[in-house]
């Protein structure tokens, strides 16, 4: 088959199969069955997206001119990570538009719901396999707006159960609740504040370099070009992007308030799009940029560190907050900005870590990077479904259920023993593996960087386990019996999260047999020299957490900290208070002093005033009598003659 | 000596045709129109065929005549059907005007694009605008003599280099050239004039009448130019430069429409008399004779086409603010070529501060020419107003892509010199 047939399937399938469900947007009878063909567009995707890891040549770029002479063309690549990020995004969109048609039953906008959802997942395809900066930029922006649009999906703000925080609770001047409208509001204003500097980064590299694509551009010229100031300008700005999207620490406020979506919203946005698009970007850029090659590029140094610890800040950050939350979804975000930073990390250490895996030579810190964004996406998205479950069955977003409730969900209460355990790092079970592997990529930095990366992440991995664990704990064994129960029906839902969860073992599988599976599991192993392996004790760490915290998921003894951990360490008052606080002064001031004069100036008083005075000159010569004008011209005539004559001889 | 060729021909059979329908149409008023129309056509053809890179500039210049003749439709004037006349001849001698290298002729030119408007002027319905007559004779002898004698002078010192006399030609030349067209400030005439004659005359005169002293002019000063003429170009774009400040600052705030008018003719003359600083480059002259030209045509239509509303009393509004983007100059309507090519020549002419400025005077021109468009635009009706306006709308459309007529114009520009 044609590739530009496939790709242009892979990515007009959704959008396009979403198209009729918005002309029908009146019809009810409609927008009831067309969301089916909202699916299937997506599972066109998931065929497409097959077809090019099984059939399509590995690492083969294709190239369509768009606008050659700006070198922007649509360039897409088949190299390792897009083929595998691809179908990871199709099947895991797919899985929950499955989900979403018992979900979303009886929702009052529905054309919107499937537009943007169709359209979310077009974009982060698009940004997956585009090779063009500028294409990439496309895709990235085209998520911007579809997570805007799904955010703020019940605008209406008229149910609780779709808000973030409790209501009415005040903590200062600020009201720690948020609506919908306003979740979509913070997550566009963030994502946009650190776009406009991307643009400007993409900017600088396509003036300076003779083209745009990621596989092609020569990074280490680039890099001297710049020199080190530039070099961190421009990483900077590009990373403002990244961060943003992936809602890294100062930036994470977005994420915990975008849980005011549909849940499958959450669902996606946290696994395969949105936040991991900004893990991914970095993965793949590093891949490209190969920084362990340029370590004689000064600067380069310094922006990966940031990056490190940006990273791992993150996780420590999400999983601290996430410890002490009890909203399901929020503590479920928390928990993946925690993972997302440790992607950043675990690439960032790529700098230090100068380890070829395999034939394809791919870096073993980005490659461990990148399977946890692999192990992370099906797991979470599970999870986020199961949560989107539980709330519809107990009508309460926050944590609750005790174990006879769990009895009567088991199909969500198996799926989430298996995902949390299968995330956490548990030995033997996936995320094992790949966490092992992400411990001995830290120990790597020993020399360099020093033994605070390692601390973070096994603090990180501890804690993490036992928001996973509190999770489990309070929705289904030990948690308030809830008090409203609805346990009948939600096949669909059923069917979505338990695709999604055995994914898990299929990449466990993948683990066992695949090359570079064998790197993870010799990283995983128990003993080496005859000693148990860090990555072993972190696995058993993580394994004591997670018992710990399903005895004890809740300890009243620390309230009060938890009460800190749970207001996010009230980084909301940076979003909600300060930022917005200094915005307002700027604009008074630019009001009250600025546009005043400017409009004083150009407007109403001095340029207005000014020609209308001049016109006014210029219209008084005209008096209407013939001997004034004569006098006029004749007087100019003479005169300059007489001035050029004189002029003329003088010369 | 001319030779008898067939073009010659059919240009001296053009002018019969002039002449004795001119003649009987005093008693006969449609045949002095048809007339007129033939001789058009005869001459039009003639000049393509003595120079057929011309075919383009002619079909503009007939596109204008027709419109001009057309539009004197409306009024009865007292000397019925020979005003078809008068504005054929005009029309014949700017088709004619760049087939020409004798001086002799092209002085003659000059003077036969001039006169026809002395009575043009005072043409109104049932009687004659003496006042107005009266004062734009004055004005226009005034330029002729000092266009003529600077002309004369210019041509002398080709031959006989003398500084002095180069400059006061130059001078003279474009102060004849200045009060002709309406440069200030040298303008007094023209706002007055614009609002005290008859509409459908004013449109002949602001849109027919410049072509011809422009191209005049410039062949000159092409012909003539020497060592002195970039100190002396300094002058001719401070004129410019008052013209484009005098006129659009004076629209803003004028009410009457005709007035604005009048005002828009000031400042689009002093854009076409900006083009004259290019002399100074000749291998970029083609830059400027396209733009100039554009930038006439330009002229021409829109003051044809609001004229025409004025006298109609208000035209389509479509049309209206078609001509007012024009005259603005947005692209792609013909408005914009003229400016963009002027501008291009001032660039390689390195007038960078008159390119600074005639961009400025564009943005202050805005406001007038929006106020004219919404106050002069009123709802469709079928009438000949509005069959004019729709017809210059479609010329200031043709030149979506110029490059046909800047390709004619480098043809033309290669022998434009004059034989002196």
């Amino acid at each position: 088959m044609n590739e530009w047939l496939i790709f242009l399937l892979l990515f007009l399938s959704p959008v396009l199969s979403s198209v009729p469900i918005v002309l029908a947007y009146k019809s009810k009878a409609w927008t009831e069955k067309l969301p089916y063909l909202s699916v299937f567009g997506i599972f066109v995707s998931v065929i497409m997206s097959l077809y090019i890891l099984f059939v399509l040549p590995e690492n083969q770029q294709f190239s369509y001119p768009w606008i050659p002479e700006f070198g922007i063309n649509i360039v897409l690549i088949t190299d390792y990570l897009s083929r595998y990020m691809g179908v990871i995004t199709a099947l895991i969109a797919f899985f929950i538009a499955i989900y979403g048609l018992d979900y979303m039953k009886g929702d009052y906008r529905p054309s919107w719901y499937w537009f943007f959802f169709n359209l979310f997942t077009a974009s982060m395809l698009l940004v997956v396999y585009s090779d063009n900066l500028f294409l990439l930029f496309v895709g990235w922006e085209g998520l911007g707006a579809a997570s805007w649009g799904l955010i703020g999906h019940w605008f209406r703000d008229d149910n609780d159960i779709s808000y973030v925080g409790k209501a009415g609770r005040k903590v200062g001047p600020l009201e720690l609740s948020w609506p919908p409208s306003f979740g979509g509001w913070r997550a566009i204003s963030t994502i946009r504040f650190g776009d406009v500097p991307m643009f400007l980064a993409l900017a600088a590299i396509w003036a300076l370099s003779p083209t745009l694509n990621i596989s092609e551009i020569e990074w280490g010229t680039l890099f001297e070009t710049l020199g080190a100031g530039g070099t961190i300008i421009l990483l900077l700005c590009l990373l403002m992007g990244l961060f943003t999207k992936s809602a890294q620490v100062p930036f994470s406020e977005w994420l915990m308030t975008a849980m005011t979506g549909p849940t499958t919203v959450s669902a996606l946005l946290h696994s395969a799009t949105m936040v991991a698009a900004g893990a991914f970007v970095f993965i793949k850029l590093t891949w490209y940029i190969a920084p362990w090659t340029l370590h004689g590029v000064h600067g380069l140094e310094y922006v990966y560190l940031l990056v490190l610890f940006i990273g791992l800040l993150s996780g420590l950050y999400g999983a601290l907050s996430g410890s002490g939350m009890l909203e399901r979804k929020v503590l479920l975000a928390a928990s993946t900005m925690s993972s997302i930073g440790l992607m950043f990390a675990a690439a960032a250490a790529s700098y230090w870590v100068d380890v070829e895996v395999g034939e394809m030579h791919m870096n073993f810190a980005v490659l461990v990077a990148f399977w946890y964004m692999a192990v992370h996406a099906f797991a979470k998205a599970s999870l986020f479904l199961v949560s989107g479950h539980l709330i519809h069955a107990t009508h309460s977003r926050f944590l609750s259920g005790g174990l006879e409730f769990g009895k009567k969900m088991v199909p969500a209460f198996i799926v989430t023993i298996v995902a949390t355990t299968f995330l956490v790092g548990i030995p033997p079970l996936t995320a094992y593996w790949v966490k092992s592997a992400m411990d001995e990529v830290m120990e790597h930095l020993f020399h360099e960087v020093g033994y605070l990366p390692l601390i973070l992440l096994v603090l990180t991995s501890v804690v993490y386990s036992g928001i996973m664990a509190k999770f489990l704990a309070l929705n289904f064994i030990k948690g308030e019996k809830p008090h409203h129960e609805h346990t009948h029906g939600g096949g669909l839902m059923k069917v979505g999260y338990s695709l999604m969860v055995s994914v898990l073992f299929v990449l466990l599988y993948i683990i066992f047999t695949s090359e570079e599976g064998h790197e993870f599991v010799a990283a995983g192993s128990v003993l080496k020299h005859g000693t148990i392996t860090i990555s072993f004790g972190v696995g058993i760490l993580a394994l004591l957490a997670y018992m710990v915290a399903l005895y004890r998921p809740q300890i009243h003894a620390l309230n009060k900290l938890g009460a800190f951990f749970g207001d996010r360490m009230y980084l909301p008052f940076m979003n909600d208070f300060i930022i917005p606080k200094i915005g307002f002064f700027v604009s008074h001031l630019v009001q009250d002093y600025g546009n005043r004069g400017i409009d004083g100036f150009f407007n109403t008083v001095t340029i207005p005033g000014l020609f209308g005075t001049i016109s006014k000159r210029i219209r008084g010569i005209q008096t209407g009598y013939l001997s004034r004008y004569i006098n006029i011209v004749l007087g100019l005539v003479m005169i300059l003659l007489v001035v050029v004559a004189i002029g003329g001889v003088w010369l | 000596m001319i030779e008898f060729s067939m073009p010659v021909l059919m240009l001296l059979g053009a002018l019969v045709i002039l002449t004795l329908c001119s003649a009987f149409s005093v008693k006969y008023r449609d045949l002095g129109f048809y007339g007129a129309i033939a001789a058009l056509i005869l001459a039009s053809a003639a000049v393509t065929l003595l120079i057929p890179a011309l075919i383009y500039y002619t079909a503009f210049v007939f596109a204008i005549g027709i419109l001009n003749l057309v539009s004197l439709k409306v009024i009865k004037s007292v000397i019925q059907g020979v005003d078809y006349g008068l504005v054929a001849l005009m029309a014949l001698v700017t088709l004619y005007i760049f087939t020409t290298h004798n001086l002799a002729l092209i002085l003659a030119a000059f003077v036969l694009v001039s006169v026809p408007t002395y009575i043009l002027v005072m043409v109104r319905e049932g009687g004659t605008n003496v006042e107005v007559g009266i004062k734009y004779i004055t004005f226009m002898v005034l330029a002729t003599v000092l266009f003529l004698i600077g002309a004369v002078t210019l041509a002398y010192t080709k031959n006989a280099f003398n500084g002095l006399l180069y400059i006061l030609g130059y001078v003279m030349l474009i102060l004849g050239l200045s009060i002709e067209v309406g440069v200030a400030p040298l303008h007094e005439w023209v706002p007055d004039v614009f609002t005290s004659a008859d509409p459908i005359p004013m449109s002949i005169i602001a849109s027919l009448a410049k072509i011809v002293p422009f191209v005049i002019a410039l062949r000159i000063l092409i012909s003539t130019s020497n060592s002195l003429t970039v100190s002396v170009t300094l002058f001719t774009a401070v004129l410019a430069a008052i013209s484009m400040f005098t006129g659009n600052i004076g629209a803003l705030t004028s009410k009457e429409h005709a007035r604005i008018l009048a005002y828009s003719t000031v400042a689009n003359m002093g854009y076409l008399l900006a083009c004259a600083v290019v002399i100074i480059k000749p291998e970029f002259f083609y830059f400027a004779l396209t733009g100039a030209l554009l930038m006439l045509f330009a002229n021409a239509v829109g003051k044809i086409g609001f004229f025409n509303a004025i006298k109609g009393e208000g035209a389509f509004s479509l049309t209206m603010y078609l001509l007012a983007f024009s005259f603005i100059g947005l692209p792609p309507l013909i408005g914009f070529w003229g400016k963009l090519f002027i501008l291009f020549s001032l660039v390689k002419a390195e007038y960078f501060w008159l390119v600074a400025l005639m961009v400025l005077n564009s943005a202050i021109s805005i406001p007038y020419y929006l106020r004219l468009a919404r106050e002069l635009g009123v709802g469709w009706k079928a009438n000949l107003t509005n069959f004019i306006c729709v017809a210059v709308v479609i010329i200031t459309l043709i030149t979506f892509l110029p490059d046909w007529f800047f390709r004619s114009m480098e043809v033309i520009a290669q022998a434009i010199s004059i034989a002196i």
